[in-house]
């Protein structure tokens, strides 16, 4: 079955086995061969770009034939060539043709340096477009209906990846391939808007996007404005996750903690008052953690974490029937925001009117969060404009500041911006749970736990389960995490079905949670290849901190004591917490729908065919 | 038979340019294309892999940019030199035809042409450059301009977006037609690659819309299509033919609620006159499918059935196991949905004539009356009284009968099912689930003459029936009128006939006896007599079965129409659903014109069939192995006894994974003629 079998590539003789693809065995043997549609770090190689164009010669054969080596197998005693004169010249052209309808404005483009189109047309010494037909291009959409993610099809190169990602990561499976010919291109399912379709806002599409077809919605420009009037105060927050995976942009190695040099950045573009989510994350353990074990002694279970904008979405939009059982605590960004524009000011004497929240996050779908309409106090929003990690590092630039150059500082605030190492968590897949455990298991035995770090909730597999003693009145818990969609889905069902037995469950719609989330840095040609380093950095942080329990947090506990009064308070209830909406759509259609809506169509019934309004049957009446 | 004047097909060269076409011998094997329809000549024919001129005047040049056109309107605009390349080659190829000739423009359309032939993923694009290379590397002197008066500019773009033109340009018309061996293999010709394209790009009611457009019962046909689709699939070359049947369950399962609010008696865009009323005879597949379309085109129907329930022979006939009963019933609302009326237990030739449906206003009338009276074996001993002796029809019946709890059947001991269709499988199964201690076979050809589906006489045996080949039974016994036994004969085969089918005769003295309990023949099926009389101006063909026009489905008596097995024979469910659809487009012609038109595709069908355009090629790359989803099953130890269907749904993944599979063999095929194309239905 596995055996081992011989060709040569460009002469060299490789080794491979069954159904190895040319560009696998071309890989392990040193063979550049350039790509743009594969993506193996999600094993997708659609073929169609069509650009890894190689000769074979098969045995027997004298004549060459021009493959495709993502998706073509190896054969035994096949010659391939990656090189010659003849595939350099087909590589090429198919670069000319993928750029005859794709919007050429690169310097506009928001992937502008980062773009593996640019790079591949590089790899082929592309050196003219003579194709080019702006035309094909400006009749494609452009969808800006979601505060989060801009789809522009006119830079659309029709690699799928999007689609493979949505469907076989996440699962949520709202993108489609829609039209044929020139007018083929990414829609969302039932011919909807990106806002109004089943699209959580995750982003794990822009990750992937090999151009600038697929973006968040950039805000720089409003940070820039907030900055610029002297009549406003802003407030800046930055992410738990967003630290240990920003230094790469500027050259540092990935998964080194920058915090300090953020708020050196930050302070250097102007800010007023540079503070940190993950203060807030452990606010968030406190309001959870109660919230939780009331639900636990009322024998209400299991509960679902809360903090993640895209499973909300996902929740509201797919699986409604799910919410009553999702935590109503907001998440740490909305708390932050709320008690930027009351508790703050009021500590601080500045007018809440004049305070202009700006948040920076691993994470697309927190900008469709910070617009929800339960998130405004008088009108105003709590919090103003999300940056996603891109944004951060494209309004660094703009203001010409280079994080690896800067000295780090530390945080001065008294008030939100201390953390603990159950807050510094919240960014990895387990950290929420783990977070939570320690606070709760404190507050039922009045006493920690013997070991702070629960191994037993950390992992890669996306759903993984455990039970832990909380002691007390409580005893043991079941619990579950799930990072990735499609495991949660999963989970979801099973709840709803009555299968599962949990307590509580943490859940990320990323894969790997925020250290991954789908509005940080993106690298080229590779999915989340820094998980792992990011996570440990993470990791290290709580295990220099001082403190690592949320309650044990004294800005937190002297929230409590100057503001809310205790977890749960009315304070807290209207500040804190929030409620969901069903937000599931029905499609009404007709089968005439339908056959209208279908191309390179048989149909019988001419009457029902947009394309041929039924020329005989019209003229007969 | 037409004579080539020049033209490549396979890479042979036909070139009698030099010669006077009187002296160019016809070739046989284009019987066919001397005229499309009635008088309109063939001028020239293009398709995957050439091209014939037939007549001397041919633009040549045109004929290649219309079909150039009809390829970038094909193109599905996944991979990038399709997409691209047959846009760039339309454009640079109309220039060429309408603004200028010029050498370096044509070098360079030549280029991009034998690009999209070379990288292009599917089959549309490794094979829609064809005739225009062929015609560069053989004929280039004729893609150079006539010297002729100017030509007419005919609407531009317009045209060239459109593809299918019944335009003229000099004098030369148009037809294009694109199809791939999956949809020639099937009888209701499905869009099968589109139906698989929508499930990849994520829009399963769009698949289903188009497995809908052409028959109601997309779950039923899922479930127990023969798939002569799968038989053509061009992936068996590779390793295993797509899953084409599992994919067609797997949308008409997965959109099953929904898709129930699709029809409605509103969405019939087109209303017909009140009086030209439509009565539909029977409500199995073909009477179904018939009164779907006719329902879809605006006409009120009214569908009569025998038997107290939809279905005619997928009803009674199909067992549970295969095909859950309220699958069957589920699409059958279709057509209450559509405003249509079923009567039931209203018996053609009991309950009423063909006249009284004229009489009572009734313009047109289908007759889908299946094939439902069962054949005895006419063997020594068999007395039709006999206790233990029944036809397959007459046994499937009284266990459908049973599963529907009107009156069960016990079945036990030994029973002996005789014939090798999917009938007798049927039985045979069925007789297991009704507590039979044990079931033989007996058939008197081998086993690679089996008519019934290979997987069908796998389950079977794996379910424990016993299979005797080359047997054939000579003699019932019985006592007191109940059957004990049936007597064997072995079987030798002869030479094959003709057709490769090799007779037999009865070895002399193997004779043995079989002891049993129940004896099933399903040897095979006719239409029941009783159903049209003398006067009813329907006439009986040679096998017994009703005669209608083979292209119109119009019987002898004018507004009449027959189709499904009481036309054919017994034959399969998809079958009946294509002469349904047929009858339908008939009846529709025949309400508004009084006669059935041209059919334009159908022609074409029959030019590329007899042409064998289609026929086996090979595939010339290395393509990955990917093997073919597996349908979980019950248990056999477990199903045997049960009427639970045996096979499982596929996942949503697995229904991904199995769409990537396709090939996509679409082929474009054009006809240039001299006049237009008669616009009828399509």
């Amino acid at each position: 079955m596995h055996d081992t079998m011989q060709a040569t590539i460009n002469g060299t003789p490789v080794t491979f086995q069954e159904n190895d693809t040319i560009l696998e065995a071309a890989r392990r043997g040193g063979h550049f061969i350039p790509t743009l549609c594969e993506l193996s770090d999600i094993d997708h190689a659609p073929g169609t770009c069509r650009v890894c164009l190689v000769e074979i010669i098969r045995p027997g054969s004298e004549s060459p034939v021009m493959v495709t080596a993502c998706n073509t197998p190896m054969e035994p005693g096949m010659a391939v060539r990656t090189r010659t004169s003849r595939v350099r010249e087909m590589q090429r052209l198919q670069v000319e043709l993928i750029l005859a309808d794709h919007d050429q404005d690169c310097a506009t483009c928001t992937r502008h340096g980062d773009c593996e189109l640019q790079d591949v047309a590089q790899f082929v010494g592309l050196r003219q477009s003579r194709y080019t037909r702006p035309d094909w291009t400006r009749s494609r959409p452009r969808d800006e209906t979601s505060p989060a993610i801009i789809r522009d099809m006119g830079k659309c190169i029709r690699c799928l990846r999007c689609v493979e990602v949505c469907r076989r990561e996440q699962g949520v499976d709202a993108l489609v391939f829609t039209g044929t010919s020139l007018q083929a291109d990414i829609g969302m399912r039932n011919n909807l808007s990106q806002g109004a379709s089943d699209c959580v806002a995750c982003g794990q599409c822009i990750l992937v996007c090999p151009t600038g077809a697929l973006a968040e919605r950039d805000e720089t420009e409003t940070v820039i404005d907030f900055l610029d009037d002297p009549e406003v105060i802003t407030v800046f927050q930055f992410a738990p996750a967003l630290r240990v995976g920003f230094g790469e942009e500027f050259g540092l190695a990935p998964g080194v903690n920058v915090e300090g040099q953020i708020i050196t950045a930050l302070r250097t573009l102007g800010a007023d008052v540079v503070l940190d989510t993950n203060f807030a994350a452990d606010l968030v353990i406190m309001e959870e953690g109660y919230e939780l074990l009331g639900r636990l002694k009322e024998g209400r279970r299991p509960t679902f974490t809360s903090c993640c904008p895209a499973w909300v979405n996902f929740a509201e939009k797919l699986y409604p029937d799910i919410l009553p059982f999702v935590s109503s605590t907001r998440s740490p960004q909305q708390c932050f925001g709320a008690l930027a524009k009351t508790y703050l000011p009021e500590k601080m004497g500045l007018d809440p009117k004049r305070i202009r929240v700006v948040s920076i996050m691993p994470c697309t779908a927190k900008k469709d969060e910070a617009q929800r309409t339960m998130f405004r106090q008088d009108g105003a929003r709590d919090v103003d404009v999300v940056l996603t990690t891109r944004e951060f590092a494209r309004l660094l630039k703009r203001e010409g500041i280079n994080l690896a150059a800067l000295e780090p500082s530390t945080f001065d605030n008294p008030y939100m911006a201390e953390y603990t190492g159950a807050g510094a968590i919240f960014g990895t897949t387990g950290g929420v749970m783990e977070a939570a455990v320690r606070t709760m298991y404190s507050v039922v035995n009045g006493r920690e736990l013997e070991r702070i770090e629960v191994e037993a909730l950390r992992g890669f597999e996306s759903v993984r389960t455990a039970t832990i003693d909380l002691g007390g009145d409580i005893g043991e818990v079941r619990l579950a995490m799930c990072h990735g969609l499609k495991g949660v889905r999963a989970i979801v069902e099973d709840v709803l079905a009555g299968r599962a037995d949990f307590d509580f469950i943490e859940v990320m719609a990323c894969p790997g949670g925020c250290v991954d989330g789908g509005g940080h840095l993106r690298s080229k040609k590779h999915y989340q290849p820094y998980a792992r380093k990011r996570r440990d950095a993470i990791y290290e942080i709580d295990r220099q901190m001082p403190r690592r329990q949320s309650h044990e947090n004294p800005q937190v506990q002297r929230l409590y004591k100057d503001f809310l009064g205790q977890p749960l308070s009315h304070l807290s209830e209207e500040l804190l917490h929030t409620h969901y909406i069903r937000r599931r759509t029905e499609i009404k259609q007709t089968i005439n729908d339908i056959w209208r809506d279908i191309t390179m169509s048989t149909l019988v019934h001419s009457e029902f065919d947009a394309a041929e309004p039924a020329a005989s049957r019209k003229r007969k009446e | 038979m037409a004579s080539v004047i020049y033209g490549v097909w396979d890479g042979k060269i036909y070139d009698n340019r030099d010669r006077d076409i009187f002296e160019v011998a016809p070739l046989p094997e284009l019987a066919g294309f001397d005229f499309f329809n009635e008088g309109n000549v063939i001028k020239a024919f293009l398709g995957d892999r050439g091209f014939f001129v037939f007549e001397p005047g041919v633009d040549l040049l045109d004929a290649l940019v219309r079909y150039a056109a009809k390829a970038a309107e094909e193109s599905c605009g996944k991979c990038t030199p399709c997409r691209m390349g047959t846009s760039l080659v339309r454009d640079k190829l109309a220039m060429l035809h309408r603004e200028r000739f010029d050498t370096g423009l044509l070098a360079e359309t030549e280029m991009l042409a034998r690009h999209v032939r070379q990288t292009s993923l599917c089959g549309l694009g490794q094979s829609c450059m064809t005739p225009l290379l062929s015609a560069l590397d053989h004929f280039r002197d004729m893609l150079a301009p006539a010297p002729a008066p100017a030509r007419r500019d005919d609407g531009g773009r317009d045209h060239d977006r459109r593809g299918d033109d019944r335009q003229a340009a000099n004098g030369q018309y148009a037809m294009h037609y694109v199809t791939a061996p999956c949809i020639e293999a099937c009888p209701a010709k499905v869009n099968v690659p589109r139906y698989i394209d929508y499930i990849k790009d994520g829009k399963p009611s769009h698949s289903l819309g188009v497995i809908l457009q052409k028959y109601p019962m997309a779950a039923t046909c899922g479930r127990v299509c023969v798939r002569f689709c799968e038989q053509a699939c061009r992936r068996n070359m590779v390793d295993e033919a797509v899953g084409i049947k599992v994919l067609k369950r797997y949308v008409a399962d997965l959109e099953q609620d929904i898709s129930r609010q699709w029809f409605s008696p509103d969405m019939v865009c087109t209303r017909q006159p009140d009086h030209l009323r439509v009565a539909v005879v029977g409500a199995g597949p073909a009477g179904l499918s018939c009164a779907y379309h006719l329902l879809l085109k605006g006409y009120p129907v009214e569908v009569f059935e025998a038997r107290d329930e939809p279905g005619g022979m997928a009803a009674s006939g199909i067992p549970s196991y295969r095909l859950p009963k309220e699958v069957l019933r589920g699409e059958a609302e279709i057509i209450g949905r559509l405003g249509g009326r079923i009567h039931y237990n209203a018996r053609l030739g009991r309950d009423y004539t063909l006249d009284d449906l004229m009489g009572r206003g009734f313009k047109a009338v289908f007759l889908g009356l299946g094939c439902d009276k069962g054949r005895l074996l006419g063997v020594d001993g068999e007395d039709p009284d006999l206790s233990g002796l029944q036809t397959g029809i007459d046994f499937l019946l009284k266990v459908h009968e049973c599963l529907q709890g009107n009156g069960c059947m016990t079945l036990g001991g030994v029973v002996v099912v005789v014939g090798g269709g999917n009938v007798a499988m049927d039985c045979a199964r069925s007789a297991l689930r009704m507590g039979a201690d044990e079931v033989h076979v007996v058939y008197r050809r081998d086993k690679t003459d089996m008519p019934a589906d290979i997987e069908e006489i796998e389950a079977a045996r794996e379910e424990g029936v016993v299979f005797h080949f080359l047997t054939n039974p000579g003699r019932i016994l019985s006592e007191d009128g109940r059957i004990t036994g049936v007597e064997l004969v072995s079987m030798l085969q002869g030479e094959p006939d003709a057709n490769g089918r090799r007779s037999v005769v009865a070895r002399p003295d193997s004779a043995r006896v079989l002891r049993c309990n129940e004896v099933i023949a399903a040897i095979g099926q006719q239409v029941d007599e009783d159903s049209i009389s003398q006067g009813d101006g329907v006439r009986f063909g040679r096998r017994g079965f009703l005669d209608a026009d083979g292209t119109t489905l119009s019987t002898a008596r004018p507004g009449v129409f027959a189709g499904g097995d009481c036309y054919s024979g017994p034959s399969t469910l998809i079958k009946a659903m294509a002469n349904g659809l047929k009858a339908a487009r008939s009846i529709d012609d025949f309400l508004h014109y009084g006669r059935v038109r041209f059919f334009p595709r159908s022609r074409m069908r029959r030019i590329i069939g007899d042409f064998r355009a289609l026929s086996n090629e090979s595939i010339e790359t290395p393509v990955e192995n990917k093997y073919r989803v597996r349908v979980r099953e019950l248990d056999p130890e477990v199903r045997k006894r049960l009427f639970d269907e045996v096979e499982k749904p596929i996942s949503t993944e697995e229904a991904y994974e199995e769409a990537s599979r396709c090939l996509r063999c679409y082929r474009i095929y054009s006809v240039i003629t001299e006049s237009p194309v008669p616009d009828s239905a399509l």
